[in-house]
């Protein structure tokens, strides 16, 4: 090449840039805080991961936007009488990425897959023996049908199914695997499909353009209308909160899920950006260590109940954006009745009366926080602040991450304030905080009655039969102060205005689907 | 020559074994278990249990250090346990991008700032010396970070200029990728700047308080030569060791300016895989440091009488 | 001379600002530091406080003082532990020689094999992100700097005379070292102590930013830096001034420690 060809050849090229321009605003910029661990649905994930994963890949059923499990790939789920058999009929027509038509046979193979042990799919261990939900046999009676058959009733079967951090159990077309059936790319039925990953610094999506569309109106969760309505979306990873920012307001990104609190009020009144808040179901905790000897006295930790004003820590917190709830049960969720309403009481004198009647007299409690879930640790320096106002000495001790869920999993602390990630239903949310310390040195609410109602609400699928259940567990966790409950996880997403239709979630995660970008 | 290379890579060997080993303990002594962080809070113990087998962390630590050293001899650094990418291409993937930015703001720092260090210690004590060291002192009293950040929101945010988040590799794209490396190349530039005028002045001045300077002076040679032919050799040579020490600290050492400006580069990784826990990516990360550290101070010492007459390599 | 002492003055002076705020600080403030005050979350500077409130409502003014005297005996005792294992290490290695220095060649060759902040990353989680923690990892991380320039006094001295005499007049080798040699370690040691001090400054303030500092509530200027990020946009204040506080501090420090140099020690070259 000499030089003019040379020059000619950059003039192109920079005449496709420029000409590319009005088809890369078609790409839909969406900033994750962090890079996503793989493409495998359920396999070696964290929540950016089931974010990215689930635009590509879905599963015969899904949560929809109040948490209840609807189909998704399935048109309709029979269930039979005895609780014990699962029939699912699949949709018409639909198509993998690579035009493949999904099957029932496909589905089969899919579940061997994620039941091999070898595939390291994290929800194995629930289907497998000795699994709550443990599942003896899969069948694909026709090209459209597929039948489950459980060992024992379980209400959660189809919750699990459909969790996102199981990766929905997604199915994938074979040609997902290379040859010696080690995982490659996702080739799904999802409205976005595959392009590139490069690591540490975004994931390509395209437009599926031979997307299997549901019949519903309206986006629902993870179901309903899932229209791909942009050509392309582009995950962008920034670690740096304040860089996302930037980008936000300078246009370089379309939507940021999570901004701080602290910037709802900016992105608001700014006139190119929108905000849009969404409580989820994880939950944020006081912890209390019933097995230290001063906490172990009930009164101690009720009086800490008394102290807290969980009404003003939290609209501190979140800066008047979220509110207080000291129920397992989310606000959102259909089992989030009057009696789930029912809080502690915040009563100082009386704190101070009872913590004189437990002889505590100033004895010092280590309070356990982490900088990187922020909300955590404004949490306990306001929990601090309010025990200190009737007597209790609270020492602070910031951790790393890492060095906080290290002590939280070997059950080493006398107080810690801990986020949990959301589960949909509230038996699975339960499930995670109840158990017999001695086995699980992790589990917080050790109390075999509880325990007993919790194994009623897994086993009966009847919603008032649950609701009763659920309500009765709630009084109980009031009364005995096993550990203090302070809010729901509250996620706020900005975007430009040009981004249409886009909405936060229960989920936590970002949904490019049914968004389309204004001119 | 090369007997000299070769003694010197003798001495760097229990150096950087003496890293390995001390690496390897250490971040096994930190609280934290990679296995229960990949899997999260609502992981159970069992399935906590089955990683770690299947991450090899629940063998006996010195026979996890045996594999580890076989491993490494046999140039095979591991796989992150987070993305399960090999360690040696993730290393020298985010090193080549740190190490384009601090090479062009070390180049171009020097480039600017031995001059003026020299011009300002051949005038010192005039008022041009003390605005080139009260610029130096105040370069160097900025965090860097806060640098950064503030070149971010004027030229990202303020006046939109320049991309503020994302990066284009240079070697792909040159003139997109050249926008998204100008902010962070700017924030070191400046530091660097600081930095290396100090250390160029001070050379300078050293080599002018020598007698033999003042021999020439004396002798009535022409300012001129007495410069060109003494000053500037002699003061030349210490400050490009004090230039490879600075390249040395600064290829294994811009986290700060990567995670302001988000550069997928080698400080950020090694920041990333301390949060995770990630033992193959801190130990790959930590011995490439200090074998480029090593490797940087060998090259300065084999320039040396290059550049200094006086000193001869045997 | 003169035009560098006027430097060094203004240096002494933003310096000495800095130890008598530090003092003051430590026994009295105007609010309390760690009071929380949800009514007055991110108040701009007025006259109940001075220099605005942050996002808890807690008084600036208030922590920078706190924090001055926080920062302050971080750094001194990083220097002091830096400069006591430094120059024992050094003077040993010098002394002696052999084997034992070539031992404790490897050992500093391998902690200077590490960006200072690096190391004092990896020390840190071992250690604990606390104040104690910080001052550990920074003075291990900045022992090799202090013990290559006491090796280098001592290799040059151990062979001259007035040394040589001190044996010969039967004094032991402790005394000698204590006596004749160490004392001549102090100039340059002066000069670098200042320079350890800015550094270890900065450190704190990037640990911080990274994560790994001194954690809140107690303040320091770098966890307080570090804490106004998020609120740049409304804020500014929150972090204009601790940044403000640490470039003044450190430029007081970076001017006096050259006039200290071209004072005490005429030969040492550049920072290390």
């Amino acid at each position: 090449m000499n030089r003019r060809q040379r020059l000619a050849a950059s003039a192109a090229a920079l005449a496709l840039t420029l000409t590319c321009g009005p088809a890369a605003a078609e790409t839909l910029k969406i900033a994750l805080n962090a890079d996503i661990r793989s493409l495998d649905p359920g396999v070696n994930r964290d929540a950016n991961s089931d974010a990215v994963v689930l635009h590509m890949v879905e599963g015969l059923v899904a949560y929809s936007e109040d948490a209840s499990v609807k189909p998704l790939l399935a048109k309709e789920v029979a269930v039979s009488d005895d609780d014990l058999t699962y029939t699912f009929t699949l949709r018409d027509g639909v198509k993998f990425h690579n035009g493949n038509v999904l099957t029932a046979a496909d589905v089969v193979w899919n579940w061997s897959r994620y039941m091999d042990e070898a595939t390291k799919w994290r929800c194995r261990n629930d289907f497998a023996e000795g699994g709550a939900a443990h599942v003896i046999s899969v069948t694909a009676p026709d090209d459209q049908t597929v039948v489950f058959k459980l060992e024992k009733p379980n209400a959660l079967f189809q919750a699990t199914l459909a969790r996102t951090d199981c990766g929905m159990t997604g199915i994938l077309d074979k040609s997902s695997f290379n040859a010696d059936g080690s995982f490659n790319v996702p080739v799904g039925t999802g409205p976005f499909r595959y392009k590139e990953w490069r690591k540490g610094e975004f994931i390509d999506l395209e437009a599926f353009a031979d997307y299997a569309v549901r019949s519903e109106e309206k986006r629902d969760g993870y179901t309903g209308a899932k229209r791909p309505l942009v050509e392309a979306v582009r995950f962008a990873v920034i670690p740096d909160r304040s860089s996302a920012k930037a980008a936000l307001l300078n246009g370089d990104i379309d939507i940021v899920p999570d901004v701080p609190y602290a910037d709802v009020e900016e992105f608001k009144q700014n006139a190119d950006t929108a905000v849009s808040l969404a409580t989820n179901p994880g939950i944020v905790a006081l912890l209390l260590q019933t097995r230290d000897p001063l906490l172990k006295d009930m009164r101690i930790r009720k009086a800490i109940a008394m102290a807290l004003d969980t009404k003003t820590m939290v609209e501190g917190i979140t800066l008047g954006l979220g509110k207080a709830n000291n129920s397992l049960i989310p606000p959102t969720s259909q089992y989030h009745s009057a009696a789930q309403a029912q809080g502690y009481s915040y009563d100082p004198e009386a704190a101070k009366a009872l913590l004189q009647e437990a002889g505590y007299n100033g004895q010092p409690i280590k309070l356990i926080a982490n900088t990187r879930y922020s909300n955590t640790y404004d949490a306990a320096i306001v929990a601090q602040a309010m025990l200190q106002q009737v007597g209790i000495t609270a020492e602070l001790e910031v951790l790393e991450w890492a060095a906080q869920l290290d002590r939280y999993q070997s059950s080493n602390y006398t107080a810690m304030v801990f986020p949990y990630s959301g589960r949909y239903d509230p038996a699975l949310t339960m499930d995670s905080v109840m158990g017999n310390k001695d086995k699980e040195p992790r589990k917080v609410w050790d109390d075999p009655d509880a325990q007993a109602m919790l194994a009623d609400a897994v086993r009966y699928s009847d919603p008032a039969k649950r609701q009763e259940l659920f309500d009765k567990l709630h009084a109980r966790f009031l009364e005995t102060v096993p550990f203090i409950m302070l809010y729901n996880g509250l996620e706020a997403s900005a975007y430009q205005k040009h981004v249409q239709n886009y909405a936060a979630s229960i989920f936590s995660m970002p949904r490019a689907w049914e968004v389309t970008i204004a001119e | 020559m090369l007997r000299f290379i070769l003694s010197r890579i003798g001495m760097a060997v229990p150096t950087v074994l003496l890293v390995a080993v001390v690496v390897f303990f250490l971040i096994r002594l930190v609280p934290g278990d990679p296995a229960a962080l990949l899997l999260g809070d609502m992981a159970s113990p069992e399935s906590v249990a089955a990683l770690r087998s299947d991450l090899g962390l629940d063998k006996n630590i010195l026979t996890q250090f045996a594999i580890w050293l076989t491993n490494v001899f046999q140039g095979d650094l591991g796989t992150s346990i987070t993305t399960k990418e090999p360690v040696a291409h993730l290393v020298i993937e985010r090193f080549k991008v740190s190490a384009g930015i601090v090479l062009v703001a070390v180049a171009l720092a020097s480039l600017a700032a031995v001059p003026a260090g020299f011009i300002a210690a051949l005038r010192q004590n005039s008022k041009l010396d003390l605005t080139l060291v009260s610029i130096a002192a105040l370069l160097l009293s900025i965090p860097t970070f806060w640098l950064g950040l503030v070149i971010l929101l004027i030229f990202g945010l303020k006046l939109g200029w320049l991309p503020v988040v994302g990066y284009v590799s240079v070697a792909e794209d040159p003139s997109r990728g050249l926008l998204y490396v100008l902010m962070p190349i700017l924030t070191l530039f400046l530091h660097e700047i600081g930095v290396l005028l100090r250390m160029a002045r001070a050379s300078a001045l050293e080599v002018l308080r020598l007698d033999y300077i003042t021999h020439a002076r004396a002798k009535g040679l022409p300012e001129r030569t007495v410069l060109w032919r003494h000053v500037f050799p002699n003061a030349f040579a210490p400050t490009l060791t004090l230039i490879g020490l600075v390249l040395g600290n600064m290829l294994g050492g811009i986290a700060v300016v990567e995670t302001v400006f988000t550069i997928p580069g080698l400080g950020r990784l090694l920041v990333d895989a301390i949060f995770g826990r990630d033992y193959p990516v801190i130990q790959g990360c930590l011995l490439f440091i200090a074998v480029i550290y090593v490797l940087v101070n060998l090259i300065v010492d084999l320039c040396y009488p290059l550049f200094d007459p006086r000193v001869k390599i045997t | 001379m003169k035009t560098l002492s006027a430097n060094a003055m203004v240096g002494g002076l933003f310096v000495g600002a800095f130890v008598i705020a530090a003092c003051i600080g430590s026994v009295w403030t105007p609010y309390d530091p760690m009071a929380i005050d949800m009514k007055a979350r991110l108040a701009g500077p007025s006259t109940q406080h001075l220099l605005g409130a942050d996002e808890f409502g807690r008084d600036v003014l208030s922590r920078l003082m706190l924090g001055a005297s926080a920062s302050g005996i971080v750094s001194l005792a990083t220097v002091a532990i830096a400069t006591v294992l430094g120059t024992a290490l050094g003077s040993i290695s010098g002394y002696l020689g052999g084997w034992t220095d070539r031992v404790l060649v490897a050992v500093t060759n391998a902690l200077l094999a590490f960006p200072g902040i690096l190391l004092a990353l990896g020390l840190l989680a071992i250690f604990g992100a606390n104040k104690y923690g910080i001052v550990l990892a920074l003075g291990i991380a900045y022992t090799p700097s202090v013990a290559r320039i006491v090796r280098g006094t001592v290799l040059s001295l151990r062979e001259r005379e007035f040394i040589d005499a001190s044996r010969v007049s039967g004094d032991t080798e402790m005394y000698t070292l204590l006596r004749h040699i160490l004392p001549n370690c102090i100039a340059p040691l002066t000069v670098l102590s200042t320079s350890m001090f800015g550094w270890t400054l900065l450190s704190e303030s990037a640990l911080s930013f990274l994560g790994l500092g001194v954690p809140p509530p107690a303040p320091t200027w770098g966890n307080m830096l570090a804490a106004a990020r998020p609120y740049l946009a409304q804020a500014a204040w929150l972090a204009i001034f601790p940044g403000l506080c640490i470039s003044i501090v450190l430029l007081g420090i970076n001017l006096l420690g050259d006039a200290l140099r071209d004072r005490l020690d005429p030969k040492m070259r550049g920072m290390q």
